[in-house]
């Protein structure tokens, strides 16, 4: 390992909303290698807005974002979604809030989703079995349609086919949303054992406590602007 | 009741219900995975009736040949299609209405390109399944109905096979379920585009080869099949597969009964007349809420 940190993620001047509504204000961050970072701010301030402009899903977007040093922002005025996919195959996982699951596909069905590189696709069983000691709930319902699942079901169903993959970068939008907090605790617990590798995590949370202590960083977001870090 | 020959009727509604299969198949696909009701279908079946008709007198008119350049030349159509009114417009404002009129502009240009190119004259196809009649249990089939039925079920169940078990077929029903969870797990939408256009325009050429046993190849020879291919997905719940299958055995079994009972041209009456019956009980269709579908 170098000593100097290797840039995962560069954002610097973005901008970024729906329609006339404009969400993210020029706003600059880096991520490193190693990183887990928290990114914490009440609703409505952006991070899910940041989150879906790294990967394309935004109305519109102006600014740079590198990932791993290759530029996939730029200026977009349509076409929400049209290059997500070439984002995701560089090497982003992106665990959207509402989960982004297929209702009528099983759970296996759904990591088989997620393991799109030819890599992992080969290897599928094994990375199958090692995500299901991660989320041991899961084990039971392989063959269930994740529609019937219950919501902590599905969360972890969502984060466990973006892992599916060796992403370089994870974009964990509210882990905690809509759950028990024993449940909550159970699913950041699972986040924060992922080996990472040389990747990096950012996980977007509005519950302080659930992770402090266990960030590299905390970043605060307020009105579509980085806000001071801890 | 007039003296009805039970077997024919049956065979007929049989026949009918697999080719309906076929095009409410692919109209359902293609909504559902695309989000595009296409109105081109029709296009792609005189197309591939065309492109039979043509290997026919050019290359052999050996049943498997005529089968294959019909199915290959409505994949080229759906491929076609796909890359004029789907790739250009999909990510635009209003994509359903503009990709509907893109499609049935396609249609109607297609069909005066193939009457300039072929003139008016009705073609044939050459019996594909001989024209020896099958006696079974004391019924006489005709091997041209039976040929269809049996071409059409296989392929119909191959389909559905290959939708459930094959990776691109997850893909596509990822996709039909969540085009932003797709995306985020790496699936390309143009490139499974394409491949759905592929599948269900070959399915299309293969409806059109079958029914050509008993109707003739012309410019405008799709119109009625788009009518009842789009008809029996609705039916059926757009986007549902057991539904367009269903539907499509209702609708060939009523079509078949109506034609030996009243007279064939009081067919549309009673297809629409049970249609419409049907959106009224039961407005998403037959399926349309058993199914996990698009909103």
């Amino acid at each position: 390992m170098n000593s100097a940190p290797v840039e995962v993620l560069q954002v610097s001047q973005l901008s970024a909303g729906y329609g006339p509504l404009t969400v993210l204000h020029d706003l600059d961050m880096t991520v490193y290698a190693g990183e887990r970072i928290g990114l914490v701010g009440l609703n409505g301030h952006g991070k899910s807005t940041l989150f879906r402009a790294i990967s394309g899903l935004t109305d519109w977007q102006r600014g740079s974002i590198k990932l791993r040093g290759q530029e996939v922002g730029g200026i977009r005025t349509q076409g929400p979604g049209r290059h997500t996919h070439r984002i995701v195959r560089l090497g982003l996982a992106h665990m959207p809030q509402g989960d982004a699951i297929f209702p009528g596909l099983t759970v296996a069905q759904h990591l088989d989703c997620g393991a799109y590189t030819r890599q992992a696709w080969r290897e599928r069983a094994q990375r199958r079995e090692a995500l299901l000691d991660i989320f041991p709930p899961l084990k039971q319902l392989l063959q269930a349609p994740v529609g019937t699942l219950s919501g902590g079901e599905r969360r972890m169903v969502s984060l466990a086919r973006g892992l599916m993959v060796d992403a370089v970068l994870f974009l964990v939008d509210e882990p905690s949303l809509g759950l028990a907090p024993k449940i909550s605790r159970a699913v950041m617990d699972a986040l924060m054992r992922i080996d990472l590798r040389n990747g990096a995590m950012v996980i977007a949370e509005q519950n302080m406590s659930l992770l402090e202590g266990r960030c590299t960083r905390i970043l605060g977001m307020h009105a579509g602007s980085l806000k001071g870090s801890a | 009741m007039p003296d009805i020959d039970l077997s024919f009727v049956l065979l007929s509604a049989l026949t009918l219900a697999s080719i309906y299969g076929l095009l409410a198949l692919g109209v359902s696909i293609i909504w559902s995975s695309l989000g595009m009701l296409n109105m081109a279908h029709g296009l792609t079946f005189t197309v591939a009736g065309y492109g039979a008709a043509l290997a026919a007198t050019m290359i052999s008119d050996n049943g498997a040949v005529v089968l294959g350049a019909g199915m290959a030349a409505g994949m080229l159509s759906g491929l076609f299609i796909c890359s004029v009114a789907f790739i250009p417009l999909h990510d635009k404002p209003n994509f359903v209405v503009r990709s509907l009129i893109a499609t049935l502009a396609l249609s109607l240009l297609g069909s005066q390109v193939l009457l300039w190119a072929f003139g008016p004259n009705a073609r044939s196809l050459p019996p594909l399944f001989g024209s020896e009649p099958v006696v079974l249990l004391g019924m006489t089939l005709l091997p041209d109905k039976l040929g269809a039925i049996g071409v059409a079920a296989a392929l119909m169940l191959a389909t559905l096979w290959w939708m459930k078990h094959s990776r691109t077929g997850l893909e596509i029903r990822a996709m039909m379920q969540n085009p932003e969870g797709a995306a985020l797990v790496g699936i390309g939408l143009r490139s499974t585009a394409m491949a759905v256009m592929a599948v269900t325009g070959a399915l299309a050429g293969l409806a059109a080869v079958l029914l050509s046993q008993t109707y003739f190849v012309s410019p405008f020879s799709g119109t009625t099949p788009l009518v009842k291919g789009l008809i029996v997905a609705l039916c059926g719940g757009l986007g549902s597969i057991p539904g367009a299958l269903l539907a499509a055995a209702l609708i060939g079994t009523l079509e078949a009964l109506t034609g030996a009972l009243l007279g064939g041209q009081y067919v549309l009456m009673t297809q629409f007349t049970f249609v419409i019956a049907v959106l009224i009980v039961r407005p998403r269709g037959i399926a349309g809420l058993l199914d996990h579908t698009r909103e």
